[in-house]
C-alpha cells in the first residue's frame, strides 16, 4: 500500500506494563490478555491518515526486562516516535521512567517524539500513580501524555495518532530532513512528499523542538 | 570440462590395454628419471611421462566394488594431462562376477574415468597416508570438482608428485604438508611471491585479518626444506598450531573435496571419508579461489556495482553454492556425453541449497533405545547414542528418559538403581530448596524487595509462556503453577543469576516432557549450567555467542559477512532471540523439541546452534543482500522467519557447514562460549548487579 510517509515507532517501558497489548489493540483492535512475553522485539504496522495523507506506522515492540536493555538500545536508532509506557497500578514502573528516558535521549535521535502513556487506566481501583503525577512528569521532560487502556482501547488510537500528528507537524515545520532516514521517517513512493523545507533547516533546530 | 585433443587416445581403455607392455617399461623409467624419455610413439606428439597401474577408487565400502585402473601423465606440447582409465571389468574381478548385485556395472565403472585433464586445471592435491592401508590422493580441480580418492595399490604417490613437479609449479601448502597446490604462474613476480609464501602473499588483498607480507615472510624463516629438496616448498608451524583465518582459503578446498565427483552410491563413502579428513585438522590453500574474496574487496573499497548502478544489485555468490552450481553443470555435461548415468541427487541440486549433510533419520524409538542399555541400565556407547539422536532425534515417549542424559542430569554410565536413588535424593533436595521461598512470610516478604520483585516477574511471565499449548492453557492451569514454582526455586538455587525473561521459555518444554516438578527442576538446572550466561545481566554470554557467530559467518560466507559489516549489522542482534532461547520461538513445539535434543547431543559441536544460525542466514543470503536490507529491515525479516524455517533442511545444512568449518570453525568460538560449560571461576555470575531482579 502506498503511503506518503513511514514513521518508525518504538514502544518502551518496564516489563508487563502492556506494551504488546497496546500494539495489538492498535493494529488488530483487540485485547489479548494471554500472549507470550516479548523476547527481543516484535513488529506491528498500521496505516493512518494525517492531514489527508496516508501514513504508515511501523511499530517496534520491545522486551522490557532490564537485562535486555543493551539490546533494546540498538532499536532506538532511526525511530521517529516512542511510546514510553508505565502501568498506573505499579508504582515502580513509573519510578523507572527516568532511566528509560535517559536511554531514549542517549540512543535515539534528538528529535524523536515521545508519548508517555499511563496504561491500564481501566484498573482505576488499583491505581498507584495519579494522573497528575503522569502529567507532571511529561511536562517536566517535554513529553506528550495520555492515560490509556489496552484492554478497553481507551485512548489507544489517540496515543498513536497524536504522536504521528506531532511528527508530521515537525516535518511541516522543517525540523526533519526527510531524506535522511536516520530520523525514522521514510518518504513513500505512492504518496505526496510533504511540503517540508526541512532539507536545510534540520540541524539547527535539532533538540529544540520537543521541549 | 575441457576435452583436449588427446581424447581419442586416453579415454579408450581397449587402446590403453593394448599399450600395456610398452607403458610398463615407461613406468620404470618415470619412477627414477624425469620421465621425459619414452612415449615417442604417442600420436600427435603426446608423451607419457608417468604411468601407474592398480590405482584404484573405492566408490563404496564394498571391496567388490572397487575399480582399479591406470593413472597416467601425458605431455602434449607444452601441456601436461592426467588420465585415469579403469580396467575392463573382466580383467579385474572375475572372481566375483556371480555376485552381480553388489558389483558395479560397466557403465558405472566408466563413470569414474578421468579423461585427459590438463594439469593446469588442478588446483590442489592432497596426499593421505593412513596408518593402515594404501596411500591415496584427492585431486581437486580449480573448476570446483574433486575426483574420488585415488588409492595407489602399488605405491607411486611420491613419484607421481615428483613427476608433476617437473612439469608444473607445485607448492606445498603452508598449513598442511600433505596438500600440494598446483599453479601455472606466468608472472615471474607472482611466482616469486608464491614461492615465498603463497597463501599469505595472495590473501593479503582479501582479508583484513591476514598478516602482512613482511610478517609472513618473517614467519617463513621457520620453513623447512622438504624431503625431496625443493626450495619452493615452505612449511612452517604445526598442523595443529596457530592458524591464520583466511576464510575463503581455509575452507574452499575442504568444500571442494566434499563435493567430490561421485555418484549417488559413492557419495556416502566420500562424505564419511572427508569427515575423517576433517579430524586430521585439514587445512589447505588455493589461489584460484581467491577471485571470490577479491570481489568482496570491491565492496569494501566502495567500488562495488551497487554504488554506481544502484538499481542493479548483484549479490556476491555464496562460495559454497557457487561450487555446487559448477558441480551441477558438470554433471549435466557428463550426462550428455556418457549418455545415461544417474545424476547425483539431482533434485536436491535443483534448489541450489547446501543440502549435503546426511539424510535425517527417523527418530529413535523405545525398542532401539533399549539396545543402547545394558542389563543394569548403563549406556555403554554414549557417542553412538548421541550420534543416533543427532541424526534423528527422539520419539516423544522416550524423551523424558533420554533428555536426562542429554542434559547431563543423569550420567551415561549410571545404572537403573543409581538413577532411581538419585531421583529420590534430588527430590528431597528440591523440596528443601523450594521450602526456602515457601517459608517466607508476608511480613518477611514486605522487607525483602528483591524476592518480591523476582516473584512478581516470574508470576507475570509464566502466564505469558506457551499459553496457546494445551498443556499450559486455560485459567488456573496447574502446570503454570509448576513453572512458577520451579523458576522461583531456581532463583533461590542460583540466587546470583536469579530470574530473567527467556528462562520460562527454556523450562516450558522440559516440564512438558518430564511432567514431574523435581525432575524438571534438575533438568533445567543442568541446562542452565550451559545456558545460564545467556541471562547474565551484562549479556556477556549472549555477546560472546553473537561474536562467535559473526566469526563463523566470516569463515563460511565472507560475502555475507562483508555485507553485514557494510550495513552495520555485525552485532548480530537480529539473531538474538534465536540464540537466547535456542530457537524456541522459531519452530512449532514438536520441531523445537527435536532441534533441542539434536543440539544437546553436542555430537559435532557444543556450538551447533551457531551453525544452525549460519545455515538459516545462508539460506536467505540472496534475499538479504539482494534487497539490500538494512539493520531494521533485516531484524524484521529474521523475526518473520519464525514458523517458516524447514528444520530438517536447516539441520543438514548446519551439519555440512559444521563439518566444512572443522577446526577453523571451532577456532572461531572462544573457550567458555555458551553452550559450553563455563570455565570454572570463583564466581559463576560475577557481574550481577545488586539491583538486578
Amino acid at each position: 500500500m502506498s503511503y506518503a510517509y513511514l514513521f518508525k515507532y518504538i514502544i518502551i517501558g518496564d516489563t508487563g506494563v502492556g506494551k504488546s497489548c497496546l500494539l495489538l489493540q492498535f493494529t488488530d483492535k483487540r485485547f489479548q490478555p494471554v500472549h507470550d512475553l516479548t523476547i527481543g522485539v516484535e513488529f506491528g504496522a498500521r496505516m493512518i491518515t494525517i492531514d489527508n495523507k496516508p501514513i504508515k506506522l511501523q511499530i517496534w515492540d520491545t522486551a522490557g526486562q532490564e537485562s535486555f536493555r543493551s539490546i533494546t538500545r540498538s532499536y532506538y536508532r532511526g525511530a521517529a516516535g516512542a511510546l514510553l509506557v508505565y502501568d498506573i497500578t505499579r508504582r515502580e514502573t513509573f519510578n523507572h521512567l527516568a532511566s528509560w528516558l535517559e536511554d531514549a535521549r542517549q540512543h535515539a535521535n534528538a528529535n524523536m517524539t515521545i508519548m508517555l502513556i499511563g496504561n491500564k487506566c481501566d484498573l482505576a481501583h488499583r491505581r498507584a500513580v495519579s494522573t497528575e503525577e503522569g502529567e507532571q512528569f511529561a511536562k517536566e521532560h517535554g513529553l506528550i501524555f495520555m492515560e490509556a487502556s489496552a484492554k478497553t482501547a481507551q485512548n489507544v488510537e489517540e496515543a498513536f495518532i497524536s504522536t504521528a500528528a506531532t511528527i508530521y507537524k515537525k516535518i511541516q515545520d522543517g525540523v526533519f530532513d526527510v531524506s535522511n532516514e536516520s530520523y525514522g521517517i521514510k518518504v513513500g513512493y505512492g504518496g505526496i512528499p510533504g511540503p517540508s523545507g526541512g532539507r536545510d533547516g534540520s540541524a539547527s533546530q535539532a533538540g529544540g523542538c520537543c521541549s | 570440462m575441457q576435452e583436449p585433443e588427446l581424447h581419442d587416445l586416453s579415454d579408450d581403455s581397449d587402446y590403453a590395454a593394448s599399450q600395456l607392455q610398452q607403458q610398463q617399461e615407461l613406468k620404470s623409467m618415470s619412477r627414477t628419471d624425469s620421465g621425459k624419455k619414452g612415449g615417442d610413439n604417442e600420436p600427435d606428439g603426446a608423451e607419457i611421462v608417468f604411468v601407474k597401474d592398480n590405482v584404484t577408487i573405492h566408490p563404496t565400502q564394498f571391496a567388490s566394488e572397487r575399480i582399479s585402473g591406470r593413472l597416467r601423465l601425458i605431455k602434449h606440447g607444452a601441456l601436461l594431462f592426467m588420465t585415469w582409465i579403469p580396467y575392463k571389468e573382466k580383467t579385474d574381478c572375475t572372481a566375483q562376477s556371480s555376485s552381480s548385485n553388489t558389483k558395479l556395472s560397466e557403465r558405472d565403472r566408466n563413470l569414474y574415468t578421468i579423461r585427459a585433464v590438463p594439469v593446469t586445471d588442478i588446483r590442489s592435491i592432497r596426499r593421505h597416508t593412513p596408518t593402515f592401508g594404501w596411500q591415496y590422493l584427492i585431486i581437486v580441480l580449480s573448476s570446483g570438482l574433486a575426483f574420488p580418492p585415488l588409492y595407489f595399490y602399488n605405491g607411486g604417490v611420491r613419484e607421481f608428485l615428483a613427476t608433476l613437479k617437473q612439469h608444473v609449479f607445485l607448492v606445498r601448502s603452508a598449513d598442511d604438508a600433505n596438500v600440494f597446490l598446483v599453479n601455472d604462474f606466468q608472472d615471474p613476480l607472482q611466482r616469486s611471491l608464491s614461492s615465498l609464501e603463497l597463501p599469505r602473499a595472495v590473501s593479503i588483498s582479501n582479508s583484513s585479518s591476514t598478516p602482512t607480507l613482511a610478517s609472513s615472510a618473517a614467519q617463513n624463516d621457520n620453513s623447512e626444506r622438504t624431503d625431496d629438496g625443493s626450495s619452493s616448498i615452505s612449511q612452517y608451524g604445526g598442523r595443529h598450531g596457530q592458524k591464520v583465518h583466511d576464510p575463503a582459503r581455509d575452507l574452499s578446498i575442504q568444500v571442494l573435496e566434499k563435493f567430490s565427483l561421485v555418484t549417488k552410491f559413492a557419495r556416502e563413502t566420500t562424505t564419511h571419508l572427508l569427515r575423517e579428513i576433517q579430524n586430521d585438522g585439514f587445512l589447505a590453500n588455493d589461489t584460484k579461489k581467491q577471485s571470490q574474496p577479491l570481489t568482496n574487496d570491491n565492496h569494501e573499497t566502495g567500488l562495488d556495482d551497487a554504488q554506481t548502478v544502484p538499481n542493479e544489485i548483484s549479490v556476491t555468490p555464496d562460495p559454497l553454492e557457487n561450487t555446487l552450481c559448477r558441480k551441477e553443470n558438470h554433471f549435466k555435461e557428463a550426462a550428455t556425453r556418457v549418455g545415461t548415468f544417474e545424476l547425483v541427487d539431482s533434485k536436491e541440486f535443483d534448489k541450489l541449497t547446501l543440502v549435503w549433510g546426511q539424510p535425517r533419520q527417523p527418530p529413535l524409538g523405545s525398542e532401539e533405545w533399549a539396545t543402547f542399555l545394558d542389563a543394569e541400565g548403563r549406556i555403554l556407547d554414549s557417542k553412538s547414542l548421541r550420534k543416533r539422536i543427532f541424526y534423528g532425534g527422539l520419539e516423544h515417549q522416550i524423551r523424558n528418559e533420554v533428555w536426562k542424559f542429554l542434559l547431563g542430569y543423569h550420567e551415561y554410565d549410571s545404572t537403573y538403581a543409581e538413577r532411581e536413588y538419585l531421583a529420590s535424593v534430588k527430590k528431597a533436595d528440591y523440596e528443601t530448596l523450594k521450602s526456602q521461598w515457601q517459608s517466607i512470610s508476608p511480613a518477611q516478604a514486605r522487607r525483602f524487595t528483591k524476592f518480591r520483585e523476582r516473584k512478581g516477574l516470574i508470576e507475570k511471565d509464566v502466564v505469558r509462556t506457551d499459553r496457546s499449548a494445551s498443556f499450559y492453557d486455560g485459567d488456573d492451569n496447574p502446570n503454570v503453577t509448576l513453572l512458577r514454582n520451579i523458576l522461583l526455586t531456581y532463583s533461590f538455587y542460583n540466587f546470583d543469576l536469579g530470574y530473567c525473561q527467556g528462562m520460562s521459555d527454556l523450562l516450558s518444554p522440559i516440564l512438558f516432557v518430564m511432567k514431574d516438578e523435581s525432575e524438571s527442576f534438575w533438568c533445567f538446572v543442568s541446562l542452565m549450567e550451559r545456558l545460564g550466561p545467556n541471562f547474565n545481566r551484562d549479556q556477556n554470554g549472549m555477546h560472546s555467542q553473537l561474536f562467535a557467530l559473526s566469526k563463523l559467518v566470516e569463515l563460511l560466507d565472507s560475502p555475507l559477512h562483508n555485507y553485514f559489516r557494510q550495513n552495520d549489522c555485525l552485532n548480530y542482534f537480529f539473531c538474538f532471540r534465536w540464540v537466547l532461547i535456542q530457537f524456541k520461538r522459531e519452530f512449532d513445539y514438536e520441531k523445537m523439541m527435536r532441534l533441542w535434543e539434536v543440539l544437546w547431543t553436542h555430537y559435532l559441536s557444543e556450538h551447533f546452534h551457531l551453525y544452525v544460525c549460519v545455515a538459516i542466514l545462508k539460506k536467505h543470503r540472496a534475499k538479504i543482500m539482494g534487497e539490500q536490507m538494512d539493520f531494521d529491515t533485516l531484524l524484521k525479516f529474521i523475526n518473520e522467519l519464525s514458523g517458516h524455517i524447514d528444520l530438517d533442511v536447516t539441520l543438514r545444512d548446519a551439519e555440512a557447514l559444521c563439518v566444512c568449518a572443522g577446526e577453523n570453525g571451532a577456532a572461531c568460538i572462544p573457550p567458555g562460549t555458551p553452550a559450553s560449560l563455563p570455565i570454572e571461576t570463583e564466581l559463576l555470575y560475577p557481574l550481577q548487579d545488586e539491583n538486578d531482579v
